[in-house]
């Protein structure tokens, strides 16, 4: 039996196994009984600072085990957790902080300026760079939460405006993760690698789940260097490697790794974008042992989708059926059901989908609906998809103009937001052109504003200083005047085929070099 | 042999300047200064870094070799190019 709220499992796997353990990153290992003590003790310091019951705590922090030890540390505060990309620019950190009205921000030394730039000294929010060194002596006094209470706030780009606040309360994640947790098979005898950032909710339950189960999570910064995760497959006796295309499209691209017997891997799992049929074919010739899970889902309801991998065969390009004890279907824009091979919005039903977003309540009645009961709410996904005969659903593509790049969301309004304020930009245009490596690239198309002279590096400096590093554009092309449609909108559809030839181009350019 | 190694250097650095560089104006880079720690070059970099080496030097990289001992700064590259040539 699993715990009502994040952190009680945590607690029973210390108790009943102290020395078993629970996070591995750079080297060092965090066994169940100090993640507890530690977890405990800096709930301590939180609740020292202010934090109370209810507070929202924003963290900025890589993949290391203060990020899992600042995680409990929250929940066991009884406040929730707000993980936020550690490349966030100031005005991004000062307009989350202000619309969480977070209690506290917790980052780590490399952090701490751009974090403390964007707190003002008047608004009260405690900072703590540090977390380990900041642990106090034992488990805060006073109220555990309740499965029905806050446990994260998680910020998620939409298609306009600045990014919301997705709520989720403890009875909303420990369903998604123990529904996630049956499909996969996960037990303490899991060894999890996650390189993706918990800051991005698919790494974050690679945490929550395996701390769920007793398992061990291998946590790494990033996914920089391939040769590293290769050697921590066979070091690290992983078991359960989760990844976005880009991760496998690299990985697939390396000498030597089909050659590896990795007989401890025990399962891939896919999300993000869904994966080419030619790329499913060649994991399944690398890894021979392992199952791959093809999934599908979003930050609002965690996820929606996952294909059995005895399926993969016959339906290579399906996101497969509802995760075990929620339901989907399709709809019309006038909400009726859509049957097998018809074109519609995707609809989820369950104990996963979100409360709503936070402080918005006109975009929470845009994704959340009406649903069965009186009390209940249904949520409308905001993608297109179709179903077979079967019931099988595949991802048809997206109702708005969000771009998905290496697995990340890239909203285009806000990148040409920031295009729109460089001098000597006129007009701008963001696409996702299809890539190799990140499943689409974001490309920006800029007009010249009179005769100001525009150049592509200073542009994309321009950008990263104010995106994360996703955010900005592979590639910024300068017009003279954007192609635009017979009603006088910019074309995107132009721009794209536009910078597909481009690509095309360099492509035969290097092809000729060698 | 030295030359060699000035050319290798002075490649990397030139590629790296060009492609990453150029987005963190104010970043002061030095040979043995960490790419990563920097934040100059992100996971997709590292790619395109690699396929720079393979292409220009005519080595083969195994996927072991993608480390950061061996990709992680101009110092890491010129030794791993280096070895790779003398081992070839």
């Amino acid at each position: 039996m699993r715990g009502r709220t994040l952190d009680e499992d945590l607690r029973g796997t210390a108790v009943r196994d102290p020395d078993r353990a629970a996070v591995v990153a750079s080297g060092r290992t965090l066994t169940y009984g100090e993640l507890d003590r530690l977890a405990d003790g800096f709930a301590s310091r939180l609740r020292e600072l202010g934090v109370e019951r209810g507070d929202r705590v924003a963290l900025v922090l890589p993949n290391t085990t203060d990020a899992a030890i600042a995680i409990y540390g929250v929940l066991r505060a009884g406040a929730a957790f707000s993980p936020l990309n550690p490349t966030i620019k100031h005005d991004k950190l000062v307009h989350v902080l202000a619309d969480s009205g977070a209690a506290a921000i917790v980052c780590d030394a490399a952090h701490a300026e751009v974090v403390g730039g964007a707190v003002t000294p008047d608004s009260g929010v405690a900072i703590v760079s540090d977390v380990e060194g900041q642990v106090r002596d034992g488990a805060p006094a006073g109220v555990t939460p309740l499965s029905v209470d806050l446990a994260a706030v998680i910020y998620t780009s939409g298609s306009t405006g600045d990014p919301k606040g997705v709520t989720l309360t403890h009875a909303n994640m420990t369903f998604a993760a123990d529904s996630i947790i049956e499909y996969l098979g996960m037990n303490g005898s899991d060894r999890v690698l996650c390189m993706l950032p918990l800051s991005f909710d698919y790494g974050l339950y690679q945490l929550l789940m395996s701390i769920r189960v007793g398992a061990t999570l291998v946590l790494e910064p990033g996914f920089a260097f391939p040769g590293r995760v290769v050697q921590l497959l066979e070091s690290e006796r992983i078991t359960g490697l989760p990844g976005v295309p880009t991760v496998f499209h690299v990985l697939l691209s390396l000498r030597g790794l089909a050659e590896r017997e990795l007989p401890d891997l025990r399962y891939l799992s896919n999300t993000g974008a869904v994966l080419p049929a030619p790329t499913i074919a060649a994991i399944r010739r690398t890894f021979p042992n392992a199952r791959l899970y093809s999934m599908y889902g979003l930050t609002e309801c965690k996820r929606a989708t996952y294909l059995p991998p005895e399926e993969l065969e016959a339906r290579p390009t399906s996101v497969g059926i509802p995760i075990p004890g929620t339901e989907a279907w399709i709809e019309d824009e006038a909400g009726n059901v859509l049957g097998p091979g018809e074109v519609g919005q995707l609809m989820i039903r369950g104990a996963h989908v979100m409360q709503g977003y936070w402080n918005d309540p006109e975009a929470t009645a845009e994704r959340l609906r009406p649903g069965r009961w009186p009390w209940e709410r249904v949520l409308a996904t905001g993608d297109l998809f179709r179903r077979d005969e079967d019931g099988f659903l595949y991802f048809v593509g997206r109702r708005d103009d969000l771009i998905k790049s290496g697995g990340e969301k890239v909203v285009p309004r806000e990148v040409e937001d920031v295009l729109h304020a460089a001098p000597g930009v006129r007009d701008a245009a963001v696409v996702g052109v299809a890539d190799r490596l990140l499943g689409h690239a974001v490309v920006a198309h800029v007009s010249v504003d009179g005769d100001a002279s525009l150049d592509e590096a200073a542009l994309r400096r321009h950008c990263a200083a104010r995106l994360e590093d996703y955010k900005v554009p592979r590639r910024i092309v300068v017009h003279e005047e954007l192609p635009r449609t017979s009603n006088g909108k910019i074309d995107r559809r132009a721009l794209t085929e536009q910078s597909l030839s481009l690509q095309e181009e360099r492509l035969r350019d290097e092809s000729l070099v060698e | 042999m030295t030359e060699v190694t000035g050319d290798v250097r002075g490649e990397i650095r030139a590629y790296v300047e060009e492609n990453f560089l150029y987005l963190h104006p104010g970043v002061e880079l030095r040979d043995e200064d960490d790419f990563l720690t920097l934040g100059i070059v992100d996971s997709l970099g590292f790619v395109e870094l690699v396929e720079e080496v393979q292409s220009r030097y005519g080595v083969q990289v195994e996927d072991v070799e993608i480390t950061e001992q061996n990709f992680g700064s101009i110092d890491a590259i010129t030794g791993y190019v280096e070895r790779k040539r003398s081992a070839a």
